[in-house]
């Protein structure tokens, strides 16, 4: 990467014209995270962009391997930090495929909820922190916080913790809910629906955020696949494809929710996916909440010290932005052969540089926001 | 291998037997993961079998979901290749075992972009040199870093030996 290159272009003016590179992160607020690029632009013109991830590389699988089936789960609730419940289903998912474990429908609707309430989550911080990167910054982030900090105040009555709260288990989940959760949820729910609708009266009409966003990077749905971009991403091409639809797993078969798609995949139809795609978990909690059948939250027959046998198998489970998927290995023993993670966010990142050149500086960071990445996950 | 495993005729669950139905040149070896089926191919027949997997119309695996390199010290190393299809819906697993050592592997980067980052993670965790490849350095670690940490043989930190999580030997060099 050379910043001052040893040919250098005249202009049709005779004025000398120089690339030059920029440095974006790893410290800089728009890069949502310990992410860095180097952006190579052409006056305000990027024309190479080379993004640099490994800042927040803490060695999740690596650590995974020399810990107890259950005690390893805890990490995993570190990748996608912005909705912890939906790393832990699969990570619990994926040890109960390898040791066959059943999980008691009651967990399974109790998780369902969990991880559809991390999702609103996710996509919360994605409204608050991306319009602030579009312009509005404080209101924006505001409504944002205002609504996550009532789901992790739900969280913390129901598991103890916030941000990380290790609520399930290998087999159902820590512990039941507690008696006032579904008049809480239910008061969640109101206050989640006027958040949403909040965002869509701040930014969704509004003519500086249209302006930006319409027709910024619009990538085809056989792009998007090339790529490997899942989650909103791909949807926002038109495809509706949704892992809890592709292939159910909990009991997502038995819920009615709707796919939104975009059409164009540009950044504003990202904005809308997602927006839509709130709404869709929101009903989803609502009929949890009613069709959730009594009975025991953990599978009462778990052995004391989980030993799986020889096996191998890989669960795929629909992330907050995209497949998130864990490709598992079981040799005997009581600790994961190998664990790997099919991070979402880190294969949305890999397609950056496809989606950025061509456009402006301050475009390439409306782009950079739109993928929704969170470096915990990326990393890894 | 006995005399009697050989006359076994060879199966092919599931979605293998349309595999080799249509690519019956390429010589596989077909099981079944807890999830998956899974196809084992020798690295020189990797690119033959991925090519047919993603351009015969009946499998059409338009998507590579995951690719993951896995240690098992004495029996070699191997990596796997998860792939999938949005015309179809249907899935598979193709393995390609390798020695230990840094094995050579044809890069999957003309057929699949998406190939690109997950290959630079199993090159600098295991070690593999996945050839054809066209910017094969680190990305997770550090860019001079020429470990691989994934790999069986590799310790911990000796601060995670001392609180008894693994029971290793401690002290390492680099």
């Amino acid at each position: 990467m050379t910043i001052w290159p040893e040919t250098r272009v005249l202009d049709e003016e005779g004025l000398e014209t120089v690339d030059m590179t920029i440095n974006i992160g790893p410290q800089h607020p728009a890069t949502h995270g310990v992410f860095r690029m180097l952006l190579t632009v052409d006056g305000e013109k990027v024309v190479d962009c080379e993004p640099i991830i490994g800042y927040l590389h803490r060695g999740l699988e690596k650590l995974t391997e020399t810990a107890d089936y259950r005690q390893a789960m805890g990490w995993w609730d570190r990748t996608d930090y912005l909705a912890g419940m939906c790393c832990e289903g699969a990570y619990c998912m994926t040890v109960e495929k390898l040791a066959g474990i059943e999980v008691p429908d009651r967990a399974e609707y109790i998780r369902v909820i969990m991880m559809e309430l991390s999702r609103l989550n996710s996509h919360f911080l994605f409204f608050g922190a991306f319009g602030a990167d579009v312009g509005s910054f404080g209101t924006s982030f505001i409504y944002a916080w205002r609504e996550r900090e009532r789901i992790y105040d739900l969280f913390e009555e129901v598991a103890g913790d916030r941000m990380f709260p290790t609520y399930f288990r290998i087999g159902g989940v820590t512990m039941d809910l507690p008696d006032n959760f579904e008049a809480r949820c239910r008061w969640l729910i109101d206050s989640l629906k006027q958040g949403l609708e909040d965002f869509d009266g701040l930014l969704t009409g509004n003519e500086i955020f249209v302006e930006r966003c319409r027709g910024l990077s619009p990538i085809s749905t056989q792009q998007a696949i090339a790529w490997g971009l899942t989650g909103p991403m791909l949807r926002a091409t038109g495809l509706p494809w949704d892992l809890r639809k592709a292939e159910p797993y909990s009991v997502y078969d038995r819920i009615n929710f709707e796919i939104p798609v975009g059409t164009i995949g540009d950044v504003f139809d990202r904005y809308l996916v997602r927006l839509a795609e709130a709404y869709q978990s929101i009903r989803i909690i609502e009929q949890c909440l009613v069709d959730m059948p009594k009975g025991p939250v953990v599978n009462g027959n778990l052995p004391k010290t989980l030993r799986i046998d020889n096996g191998e198998a890989f669960i795929r489970t629909e992330g907050t932005k995209g497949e998130y998927s864990i490709y598992a290995v079981a040799r005997g023993g009581t600790k994961p052969y190998r664990m790997k993670l099919r991070s979402p966010a880190f294969c949305n990142l890999s397609a950056l540089r496809e989606m950025v050149v061509g456009t402006y500086v301050a475009d390439a960071i409306i782009i950079l926001g739109s993928l929704d990445i969170v470096l915990g996950e990326v990393d890894k | 291998m006995t005399s009697e495993e050989k006359a076994v005729a060879p199966s092919y669950p599931g979605i293998a037997a349309t595999v080799h139905k249509l690519l019956p040149d390429v010589p596989f070896v077909a099981s079944e993961t807890k999830t998956d089926v899974d196809l084992s191919v020798a690295a020189d027949g990797l690119l033959p079998l991925i090519t047919g997997l993603k351009e015969k119309k009946d499998l059409a695996f338009d998507y590579l979901v995951n690719i993951a390199g896995v240690d098992y010290e004495a029996e070699g190393m191997a990596v796997k290749y998860q792939l999938y299809s949005f015309t179809h819906g249907h899935r598979i697993q193709v393995t390609v075992p390798t020695g230990q050592g840094h094995p050579h592997i044809p890069s999957l980067t003309a057929l699949y972009p998406a190939a690109d980052w997950h290959e630079r993670e199993a090159a600098e965790m295991f070690g593999f040199v996945f050839d054809g490849h066209p910017n094969l350095k680190n990305l997770l670690l550090e860019e001079d870093l020429r470990i691989h940490p994934l790999l069986k043989a590799h310790p911990l930190q000796p601060m995670e030996l001392k609180q008894g999580i693994e029971s290793g030997p401690p002290g390492y060099t680099f």
